[in-house]
């Protein structure tokens, strides 16, 4: 049985779907439907409907969910990670989110269930189901948002030594968010009357949220689970501090699955403090193992075979989907 | 019991879009019929209505919709709204305005609002056929709440946040004073110190061109003829739709904010014909026993009444059925108040009348005048008897009678005082 894969979204392989040929009328239609996006909204939605490329889907969802987001608040779509939540950030109620589908489902053509939308918190969720949806995927888990009670309970690192403060974890990969307090026992010494965060905690910090992502985010087999005391730290790359972060500062970690074959996982990692860039690492690599999972221990391997062959690389995110 | 008085009015109607311009019309006799577009085709006879100004509210998109820019209303407000759900909104903000009510005014538990209105065909419509061509799945969520009967209290009691009683009264042309009537009594049985009182009709084709399937419209052609309550040439209503709210207050609430009130809401009676859906009584009997009973509970002799505004919609039977009406309770006494159907210069407002003319009767006793019924050239020899001003009066009425009757033969009598 394979090892689930995830895979860079940016490696993503183009996926083109067949669509109906696109008539005049269905312009003028189209057209009607998203006057009150941006015309790049309409732009893809048109791109989309004639060729059927998946890429042009996310534009047309982010260009819909916009128009529906009162207008002191559109700012925040603009630069928005897929964290970005529907209800606490954007301020769109239960029947806002009606409204988004039904103009979805008429621009992409698509028919969206009511249990299907339960799910959907954030900006990331909804991309993620439209793109699942138009490629007949089975769905993905939804994001879950962990309380700091939540994560003590599952790493393995702990206070003094753990930092984040929240976390939210889908498939894709995980977001977290770190205070500095100032009172931390190694900002008496580094540096002298100058706190300032050493850099290779933060990396720790993004080491960590790995970590989270591989307990709670990670695909794993039928009757297997990750260990949390098999998860060790083997090497990063490509790591740049721009930033010096102080007490007071709110560090916004994400990471990022970008390939995961037994016993290796590496992540591409960032932090900012708002809208700056603070870190980003390239590369952070992690070791984990199974364990047997304490629930519906299945399909069991026999001890010593070898982990099988993986997908491709270039297996698109939406294997992530399927796997979740 | 404790008083109740009017302290706030807003209006959206066909003769202004806000109480000094309406109260001018009124005076100077200026109506607000036009001839309106879309019934300017060979199968549709009826040709004039009681125009809105100021705003549009054709596209079945509430994000279309045009309105006077002093207005600022969001979309997830205005999205579930149907056109007179924004008319009596902008009446509602107005009104609001005009009582001085702070924010915690409104919204609180001793607070609250009831509405009249006859919902709104033209959305109703959209959405069944949307449903039916496109399926369920592809309706608004909103489509219930911006069309059905209701949708008036729904949307107005969410955007102003109305944590108190919320009802909708649904008794055709007697609506809005219905919903008055029990207001005043929320008020008076000290269930509530303040109460708004919201009304709206579209007033467009899909509200008004059914009434042609009875032949109750009037066919003039010219605005200037169109709405002519007690004329012998009258030929039936013309439509008009709008939006009005009043704002209710007990005595203490008055006496503690400090605000002048309009007038008094002294009591109210009701009565039904128990004759016909459609038709009221030749002889008027539910109208005059509304009247006797409303007199009976303010305590007010007939005597006192200087003014009556009748509900006279221009309609051949409607008319002489509360002109006889009038007869038995003021003139087989010997009294002669004024009478006049700010109608003949509106048109009808359907569930909107009674709050609009009640609207307008507190203003004008404010104002101090009372206007006379527009376009009699002949008064129908059925009305003779009666005192049916033909021209304004610019002398304020110390009491004022307010009459409404709706389909079924329902009718409210309402009795204002001046403060």
């Amino acid at each position: 049985m394979p090892d689930p894969v995830q895979s860079n979204p940016g490696a993503n392989k183009t996926l083109t779907l067949a669509t109906k040929p696109f008539a005049p009328d269905d312009d003028a239609a189209l057209r009607e439907a998203l006057k009150r996006c941006s015309p790049s909204t309409f732009e893809a939605a048109v791109q989309f409907r004639k060729t059927g490329n998946a890429d042009h889907m996310p534009a047309v969802v982010i260009g819909v969910i916009e128009r529906f987001v009162e207008p002191d608040l559109r700012s925040k779509l603009k630069d928005a990670d897929d964290d970005l939540r529907l209800i606490e950030d954007l301020g769109i109620d239960s029947l806002t989110m009606m409204e988004i589908v039904i103009l979805v489902e008429d621009v992409l053509q698509l028919t969206i269930n009511n249990d299907e939308l339960r799910n959907l918190r954030t900006v990331g969720d909804v991309k993620t189901f439209i793109d699942c949806k138009i490629r007949g995927l089975p769905l993905p888990r939804p994001t879950k948002f962990l309380p700091i009670e939540h994560i003590g309970a599952v790493m393995p690192v702990q206070p003094p030594f753990l930092f984040l403060n929240e976390a939210s974890v889908s498939s894709t990969g995980a977001n977290g968010k770190y205070k500095i307090t100032g009172q931390e026992f190694f900002l008496q010494g580094h540096f002298k009357d100058n706190p300032i965060m050493p850099a290779s905690i933060m990396l720790e910090a993004l080491g960590q949220l790995a970590v989270l992502y591989l307990l709670e985010g990670a695909s794993t087999e039928p009757g297997k689970a990750i260990g949390s005391n098999t998860i060790f730290f083997t090497g990063c790359e490509g790591v740049r501090a721009h930033r010096m972060c102080k007490p007071g500062d709110i560090l916004t970690l994400s990471i990022k699955p970008k390939r995961m074959k037994m016993p290796l996982a590496t992540f591409e990692g960032a932090i900012r403090v708002g809208q700056e860039k603070a870190v980003i690492a390239e590369d952070i690599t992690l070791t984990f193992a199974y364990v047997e999972s304490a629930v519906a221990p299945a399909a069991v391997e026999s001890a010593g075979q070898p982990a099988p062959e993986v997908q491709p690389s270039e297996t698109p995110p939406l294997r992530v989907a399927i796997n979740a | 019991m404790p008083r109740v008085f009017i302290t706030g009015l807003g209006f959206v109607t066909s003769i202004g879009n806000d109480a000094s311009s309406v109260a001018a019309s009124l005076r100077e006799q200026r109506h607000g019929f036009e001839l309106y577009p879309p019934f300017q085709k060979p199968d549709i006879a009826c040709k004039v209505i009681g125009t809105i100004k100021g705003f549009s509210t054709d596209s079945v998109d509430p994000e279309d919709w045009t309105f006077p820019s002093r207005y600022a209303i969001k979309r997830e407000t205005i999205r579930s709204m149907a056109p007179h759900g924004l008319f009596a909104h902008c009446a509602m903000i107005q009104a609001v305005a005009d009582a001085k009510l702070a924010e915690s005014d409104i919204s609180n538990p001793d607070t609250g609002l009831f509405a009249a209105s006859g919902g709104s065909p033209m959305l109703t419509y959209y959405h069944h056929e949307r449903m039916l061509k496109l399926g369920p799945a592809r309706c608004s969520p909103l489509g219930i709440v911006a069309s059905i009967v209701g949708t008036l209290n729904f949307n107005l009691v969410a955007a102003f946040k109305i944590q108190g009683a919320s009802c909708g009264f649904s008794s055709a042309c007697a609506s809005s004073a219905h919903a008055l009537a029990y207001a005043h009594d929320e008020i008076s049985l000290g269930r509530q110190k303040r109460m708004f009182i919201a009304a709206g009709e579209d007033g467009n084709r899909d509200a008004i061109l059914p009434f042609a399937g009875m032949r109750t419209l009037s066919l003039q052609t010219d605005p200037n003829l169109a709405s002519r309550p007690f004329d012998v040439a009258r030929d039936g209503f013309v439509g008009t739709g709008g939006g009005t709210v009043l704002v209710l207050e007990s005595e203490d609430e008055v006496a503690r904010r400090g605000v002048t009130p309009y007038c008094e809401l002294a009591g109210w009676g009701q009565a039904s014909d128990g004759y016909n859906v459609a038709i009221s009584h030749p002889d008027g009997t539910g109208s005059k026993t509304a009247m006797e009973n409303a007199l009976k509970a303010t305590r007010i002799s007939a005597a006192e009444v200087d003014y009556v505004n009748a509900h006279a919609t221009s309609t051949l039977i409607g008319d002489i059925s509360e002109a006889r009406a009038l007869k038995s309770v003021f003139g087989e006494l010997g009294f002669r108040p004024a009478i006049s159907s700010t109608k003949s210069l509106t048109g009808h407002g359907l569930s909107l009348a009674g709050a609009m003319e009640t609207g307008f009767s507190a203003l004008l006793m404010r104002e101090g005048f009372m206007p006379g019924s527009a376009h009699i050239s002949n008064l129908d020899p059925a009305c003779e008897g009666l005192n049916i001003l033909r021209a304004t009066v610019n002398q304020s009425p110390k009491v004022v009678l307010k009459n409404s009757s709706g389909f079924g033969g329902a009718n409210v009598a309402l009795l204002l005082r001046r403060a």
